[in-house]
């Protein structure tokens, strides 16, 4: 191997031949009957491994999540929050409350591998006769998902459910934040996204059973219950203790220290928590003296009330002097954990990631450029990538119930008329940025 | 509109997919032998946690005197001589040592992951390869395989190369979650005003979803084709991904999100709140959700003003602290349940979302969380009496399970390597003399 490994991986990831390279879930056809964020998410997550993922939306108006718009702001007529779980998707706009709507999500049942709704549980098969009950005699190889907050049965199933309500009743809140003070929310909708990797994460499990059986089935994540999972000892040590975990702000409670501190230019989250990290701190920061200091000798010893404080303060007073990198710089040098505790700013002008497409920047035909976040993971062979942004509401109507479907123009125009499809109403949301000249249209 | 027959829904589908049936039916993942080499990494446990749930045959492979997480969890409790959190995440794998400094280790692995369907590490980057049993040699020797390495900076890219332990915290750090989590600066005596981190390892959780999501997606690809393939994972990354608009905002106009404590940027009301029992969250943030609400609260007024009275006028910063307040005012007069009875009770149009903020105990009080199966008590021949958090996902037909807790180091390796490589006790006992094993 005269090659060196990171020329070697630099070849193998190389972030410009990704659109060379094939897709993992080429084929794979995706209905997205889904709403706001937990069920668009999971979509969008098998979207961006490669499957064709259809979006369905109530015509003129489509997802509510094109109005929730953080401060009010809209960008190009639509809220800038509905990208980030809308990617590389064909948008078209059915009634399902129309039994000719209901028709056509049949048609397009039976040509799918995979459903994805969020609505409360029994909707789909009560309201509107497209429930799995009904679908699965169609196509006995579809993998039915029904994300919910609570679950599709059981004591809370009639409660509705939001992110943040799910990072409340599932005790995350208890054990998150400084003691004393009011509940934390999290920044952003992580019961949500998280949820929704887990959902992506069954879905392509159940893909693996049916591509050795060729049997689909049913499967429900709920929001409250992928929380509840994520919370790693907190169970173990009630059912033990019969104690709370108690919240302990920046601090983890298995590793001293640990902290978040403040530098020159930000803030910096440090950990030093095993013997040798914390040899390697007290090298870096000149301190070789809290080694011997019978205070500091172990990490249970660190841990203990008044040791841990003594410490976060000479590591804050140390680290006020220096800038973020420099500090990092030293983590690297001296084999302890650092990280800047990075805002946008500094992904956006952070080289590293945009090189993994971790930053991911792409040209839309109606959006134009856009900054978003990229895929996660990594896959030598068949990368992650997003094609497109979002589009306004039934964009994609033609391209998806002519080509798929096969209905003619003469037929999309009577179902137009009818209102069981349609397009964009005109106002902020659903509807194309002002000045659009129809580019991105599928003829 | 077709009607169905038969049981209504939420019967049906308890019959259907109730946890508690599950050990009758077949699994999804049992055709897959995984090598779990990662050590000291949250999101390495939890990616073959999620993958030993499904169904597949899990081998962590430790170095001889075992996994150094195996100490993690709290520092007040720890329990048959394992940390708590090592327990959380031991679930149905096989535990087996080997030491991969010498060079016969490397001859054993190398004769397991010939015939492994995955391989997970969270080695420094290149250390596997710099051994001779990276990906690089291994697709060599079986092209079939998929090769899953966590680190915190990556594999490639600018700073892959530069050494950095893997910490939850620093990574949740570099995600760019904690930045916009938490109270903004203030004075407060509690010195709370700072960039706050999750409670839970949740950059070890989302990278260990991650990882298990792309490798299953892979697996796939490898049905069609036959190849397997190297898969790249951070779990400061797999946090990122959840940042929903935070970059697109920044470069729209150069705007960096800020933390803003309990209230929301983008719907409202959409908050905790004081109640007569503790905290809670209320939200009905669309024009009839929060009509619902304001009919709840007997405020009709509320919806008139102009403060108020749209989606976009009530998350101006200023309004949401008002409203707020008002909202407050009425809650704080009342108990967590006697408002869950109005919202419930209420006839829309409309809904309100409401809950109490629950500590562990009380999550562990409500007989919904038993009834769904989310937990179980287990007695374990090894542990004795634990209670686990169970597998997320309810499936119809291939329903995740729970064998068994954890178990100690190299508990398993006479078995395994009995198993998978014919080594009987005789030539066991030669590696352990050699601290091979």
């Amino acid at each position: 191997m005269s090659e060196s490994y990171f020329d070697w991986t630099a070849r193998l990831f190389d972030r410009a031949r990704i659109f060379e390279k094939p897709e993992a879930l080429r084929g794979i056809r995706v209905l997205d009957m889904s709403l706001i964020i937990f069920g668009p998410a999971t979509a969008d997550y098998l979207g961006e491994l490669g499957a064709e993922v259809i979006r369905v939306e109530m015509p003129r108006t489509g997802d509510v999540m094109r109005i929730v718009a953080p401060q009010g702001i809209y960008w190009k007529n639509v809220s800038p929050a509905f990208f980030a779980q809308n990617h590389s998707k064909y948008h078209v706009a059915i009634d399902v409350h129309r039994p000719e709507g209901q028709a056509l999500i049949k048609q397009l049942a039976a040509k799918s591998d995979v459903l994805i709704e969020n609505f409360r549980a029994g909707t789909l098969e009560r309201k509107w006769g497209i429930g799995y009950r009904q679908l699965r005699e169609i196509n006995p190889r579809l993998i039915y998902v029904a994300n919910t907050g609570f679950g599709q049965w059981g004591p809370f199933v009639k409660r509705a459910s939001y992110d943040a309500l799910a990072q409340a009743v599932s005790g995350f809140t208890a054990v998150s934040g400084f003691p004393g003070r009011p509940p934390l929310k999290m920044g952003i909708y992580i019961g949500d996204y998280f949820g929704a990797c887990l959902s992506a994460l069954g879905v392509l499990a159940a893909l693996h059973y049916r591509d050795r059986t060729g049997r689909g089935q049913f499967l429900e994540v709920a929001q409250c219950e992928a929380l509840l999972r994520a919370m790693d000892w907190t169970w173990v040590y009630a059912g033990l203790t019969g104690k709370n975990r108690p919240r302990t702000g920046n601090r983890d409670p298995s590793a001293c220290p640990s902290g978040i501190y403040a530098c020159q230019d930000g803030f910096l989250a440090l950990v030093a928590g095993s013997d040798k990290a914390f040899e390697g701190l007290c090298r870096a920061m000149g301190r070789g003296d809290l080694l011997t200091d019978p205070r500091f000798c172990t990490q249970a010893d660190r841990a203990k009330e008044g040791h841990a404080e003594a410490l976060d303060q000479c590591i804050g007073e140390w680290t006020q002097k220096m800038t973020r990198a420099e500090a990092v710089g030293l983590a690297q040098a001296h084999g302890f954990s650092a990280s800047a505790v990075a805002t946008a700013r500094d992904h956006y002008e952070d080289p590293h990631l945009r090189a993994r497409g971790s930053v991911w920047e792409m040209e839309d035909p109606v959006y134009g450029t856009m900054v978003e976040h990229g895929p996660a993971p990594k896959l030598s062979d068949t990368p992650a990538r997003y094609k497109w942004a979002a589009k306004p509401v039934g964009f994609h109507n033609e391209y998806v119930l002519g080509r798929l479907l096969g209905l003619r123009p003469e037929q999309l125009k009577a179902l137009e008329q009818q209102g069981v499809i349609g397009k964009w109403a005109d106002r902020r949301g659903p509807k194309p940025p002002d000045g659009w000249d129809g580019e991105g249209i599928i003829g | 509109m077709s009607s169905m027959s038969g049981p209504a829904w939420e019967d049906w589908i308890q019959q259907a997919d109730d946890p508690h049936g599950a050990f009758a039916k077949p699994e999804a993942l049992d055709d897959l032998l995984v090598l779990d080499m990662s050590q000291e990494s949250v999101a390495g446990m939890v990616c073959t946690s999620f993958l030993a749930e499904l169904g597949a045959e899990v081998l962590k492979v430790e170095p001889p005197g075992g996994d150094p997480a195996r100490a993690w969890g709290p520092p007040d409790c720890s329990h048959g001589g394992e940390g708590l959190a090592y327990l959380a995440e031991g679930r149905n794998k096989y535990y087996i040592t080997l030491n991969l400094e010498a060079t016969v280790g490397r001859e054993i692995f190398l004769r397991l992951a010939r015939r492994a369907d995955v391989v997970i590490e969270a080695y420094a980057p290149g250390q596997m390869d710099a051994w001779g049993i990276g990906y690089r040699q291994l697709s060599l020797e079986n092209p079939r395989l998929i090769y899953v390495a966590i680190s915190a900076n990556g594999h490639y890219g600018p700073r892959a190369s530069a050494p950095m332990r893997e910490h939850d915290l620093s990574s949740q750090a570099a995600s760019g979650l904690t930045f916009i989590t938490g109270e903004p600066d203030s004075d407060d005596p509690d010195r709370a005003g700072v960039p706050t981190k999750a409670g839970p390892w949740l950059a070890g959780y989302a990278g260990g979803a991650w990882a298990a999501f792309a490798l299953l997606g892979a697996l796939h690809h490898r049905q069609e084709t036959g190849r397997g393939q190297m898969i790249d994972v951070t779990p400061a990354e797999g946090l990122m991904r959840y940042l929903e608009y935070t970059l697109l905002w920044h470069h729209i106009d150069g705007k960096v999100r800020e933390r803003i404590g309990h209230y929301d940027l983008a719907v409202f009301p959409y908050t905790f709140i004081r109640v007569k029992d503790g905290w809670a969250f209320i939200a009905g943030y669309t024009d009839p959700n929060f009509h619902a609400l304001c009919r709840i609260m007997e405020r009709p007024d509320l919806p008139q003003d102009p403060r108020f009275s749209t989606v976009s006028t009530r998350v101006q910063p200023e309004n949401e602290r008002m409203l707020r307040e008002q909202i407050e005012s009425w809650s704080i007069q009342r108990t967590s349940d006697e408002i869950l009875e109005e919202v419930m009770a209420d006839p829309g149009p409309g809904v309100v979302v409401f809950g109490r903020v629950e500590s562990p105990a009380e999550v562990l009080s409500r007989e919904n969380w038993w009834e769904r199966g989310c937990f179980h008590k287990f007695s374990d021949p090894v542990y004795g009496d634990l209670t686990l958090q169970m597998p997320v996902w309810r499936m119809t037909e291939t329903p995740p399970r729970i064998r068994w807790v954890c178990r100690p180091t190299g508990y398993h390796t006479g078995y395994i390597y009995q198993k998978y490589l014919g080594l009987g006790p005789r030539r066991l006992a030669e590696l352990r003399e050699q601290g091979v094993i």
